[in-house]
């Protein structure tokens, strides 16, 4: 399969967009920083965008669509997406977002506020935002896109499986380009929530490392546009060539203990890529550095691929983004079809030794083909994706 | 885009099951007062603690597999809820709006969109794909799409699971929906003799599209209007006839899905190929 790319842009807190990108991953340059998330005492590190709070969206007011809005003012995505409506019309321009928060941190905020007898303050009275597809309605109405349009929510994984749906859309032939993405907001739901799992660190995230003990909470907001493979703007740059749908089946919030949907969804990756493990150039890891996640994922990758496979959690740039996760990490992976750069794991000094894994501790420079991202989320919920460049390091970049 | 539509699952305020609310469409007598599924499936200790929102659902799609004939775990999942469990948003937000800000962690693990799809997986054994998805009122439509497109695409069966909770909190100002209301639908793509009925979906450009207003018993009109996953029941009445029926779900601000709902004339235990050979 072979689903092109004609543009993506993403926003973390180790980056405002995709050129930054490529300087913060160059510098190794991370985004995280001690917790000062408005109204949280918990001791951890987090990966929180700048300037997010002073974008004022009247009746769509969110931190989670606040986000949406900044990464669309970046980079060409805004007149990419534009030039396809004008060529396909609105209608035809289909839009699959991914969200686990969607906008509940403007819930909380509305219930800071709630009133003597417990009701609304007027300007949280927003049945759009107050829903679990705040962010795919908000989308469509700030890009005037009128196409079909779903936002999926599952969890960690959300924003990975935007690009299987993508793919099927196409392949139904009712749209012919897709916008996907996705924006997940820190708020005191996942702060506290995760806390409360005792699953967050009170140091910068250390994935992989011996020493590892626990995540960090980013936020963060990205989008792609993929058209199928006749589109006329294809260009032989980057491409989606596979994914993996699985279910762990096993518990709500602990990966199964031998990672039998990691597994599965890895292999199905590979074979809608038709690609052999070796194949594989880099894989970012999902690597969200707790114990069990690291030790799973990476025993199950450790046995599928060969020991020249060179792997890294970029979880240390920007924390771990939940529901935006999936298409941060699957941008990160095609830019490096781009730049042939290989990020490092950053915060590993000490690998842990229960695993054989090649994984980068510092950026490698090397020619990459194909490129692989896992999302594995609550529910039990994972998605790989495979992304291909067709020419190599001569492939046009944008 | 045709599937067959295998097996059918509801429950309702006033309905039990899919022969309650043919029951109930028919202008007959209501069999339940109360929603309160119980599903078997769940453990009966996680089953004290899971949400309505993860038991609505999960009785419904049991009662669809059960239906189909098919086995849960060979089945993809699509879930949809509109508005989401509305009573943990309410317990999550409440709990962060004072001083402790302590939250359970279960109650946590079970706040994401896809838990009942979660449970459902886990209940079953079934390690094939699950998508939860939302499109708040035109939460119907979007999994119909998804759920059909995986289907075919795929080449896959698919269990498609709509469901909603009432809205008890501060956000009953803005959702005012009262009851509870599930239902789901096993789809498969070949021309499958055991079809209870054959379902043909089409994404068509529409300006302005509009909501059917189907000839509904007034025990169901509050859960039309309100409830976002009975936004289905244009499909299930459709589904409960014996002649061919055409309507259509707006599906965004431009396009309409375009249904059709041809009954093949089986029941679960008498499959068409002996009623019509």
């Amino acid at each position: 399969m072979y689903f092109p790319l004609l543009d993506y842009e993403s926003t973390t807190g180790a980056w405002l967009n995709s050129a930054r990108m490529r300087t913060a991953i160059a510098s190794k340059q991370s985004g995280l920083r001690p917790n000062d998330l408005a109204g949280s005492d918990v001791p951890t590190w987090i990966g929180r965008v700048a300037g997010v709070e002073s974008l004022d969206l009247g009746p769509w007011a969110s931190r989670n669509n606040a986000l949406a809005q900044l990464c669309l003012a970046q980079g060409t995505i805004r007149q990419t997406v534009d030039a396809l409506v004008e060529r396909h019309g609105s209608a035809r321009v289909g839009l699959v977002l991914g969200s686990s928060t969607s906008s509940i941190d403007r819930t909380e905020a509305a219930y800071r506020e709630l009133d003597n007898e417990g009701a609304l303050a007027p300007e949280y009275r927003q049945p759009l935002v107050h829903n679990p597809h705040a962010l795919g309605l908000f989308v469509a109405q700030h890009l005037g896109l009128t196409g079909p349009v779903m936002t999926i929510n599952t969890a960690c994984s959300s924003s990975a499986k935007i690009f299987a749906t993508a793919a099927r859309w196409l392949q139904a032939g009712f749209v012919d380009a897709v916008l996907v993405g996705g924006a997940d907001s820190l708020c005191l739901s996942v702060v506290h929530g995760f806390h409360a799992l005792q699953l967050v660190s009170t140091t910068p995230c250390r994935p992989f490392d011996a020493g590892r003990d626990g995540i960090n909470l980013g936020e963060g907001a990205g989008f792609a546009v993929v058209v199928g493979p006749d589109h006329p703007q294809a260009s032989g740059g980057p491409a989606l060539t596979g994914y993996g749908e699985s279910s762990d089946a096993h518990h709500m919030s602990h990966p199964h203990p031998e990672g039998e949907g990691a597994r599965q969804s890895i292999t199905q990756a590979l074979q809608r890529a038709s690609l052999a493990p070796a194949q594989i150039d880099y894989i970012n890891l999902h690597g969200t550095a707790s114990q069990a996640n690291d030790l799973i994922e990476g025993r199950v990758v450790e046995a599928l691929f060969p020991a020249s496979t060179v792997c890294s959690s970029t979880k240390g740039w920007t924390g771990h983004t939940l529901g935006a996760a999936g298409i941060t990490e699957a941008i990160i992976a095609i830019d490096t079809l781009c730049t042939s750069l290989v990020p490092a794991s950053l915060n590993l000094e000490q690998p842990d030794p229960a695993l054989g894994l090649h994984l980068a501790r510092d950026n490698q420079a090397r020619e990459l083909r194909h490129v692989m991202t896992n999302s594995f989320g609550f529910g039990g919920n994972n998605c790989s994706l495979v992304f291909s460049s067709a020419s190599g390091a001569e492939a046009p970049c944008r | 885009m045709q599937v067959a539509i295998r097996g059918i699952g509801a429950l309702g305020e006033g309905f039990s099951d899919w022969d309650g609310l043919r029951r109930v469409l028919a202008g007959g007598e209501s069999d339940a007062e109360q929603v309160a599924p119980r599903p078997q499936l769940i453990p009966a200790n996680e089953r004290r603690r899971a949400p309505l929102a993860v038991r609505l659902a999960v009785e419904a799609c049991s009662q669809a597999v059960a239906a189909s004939g098919l086995d849960a775990a060979d089945l993809a999942c699509v879930f949809t809820s509109g508005l989401g469990d509305t009573d943990l948003t309410d317990y999550m937000c409440r709990e962060l709006a004072g001083e402790r800000k302590q939250l359970s962690p279960t109650k946590f693990h079970n706040s994401v969109h896809n838990a009942a799809a979660g449970y459902w997986t886990i209940a079953t054994d079934c390690r094939q794909p699950a998508n939860s998805v939302a499109g708040l009122e035109q939460s119907v439509p979007v999994a119909l799409l998804e759920g059909v497109t995986q289907c075919l695409v795929e080449n896959r069966p698919v269990i498609i699971a709509f469901y909603d909770i009432p809205t008890r909190s501060a956000l009953a100002e803005l959702f005012a929906n009262r009851e509870a209301f599930a239902a789901a639908l096993v789809i498969t793509p070949e021309d499958d003799p055991a079809a209870l009925a054959r379902l043909a979906c089409e994404v068509e450009a529409d300006p302005a599209p509009q909501w059917p207003q189907p000839d509904l018993p007034p025990a169901l009109s509050h859960s039309y209007q309100y409830n976002p996953a009975a936004r289905v029941l244009p499909l299930l009445v459709a589904s409960t006839g014996s002649l061919n029926a055409e309507f259509s779900l707006p599906l965004s601000g431009g396009t309409r899905l375009q249904c059709r709902v041809s009954p093949t004339g089986a029941t679960p235990n008498n499959p068409a190929q002996e009623v019509n050979p």
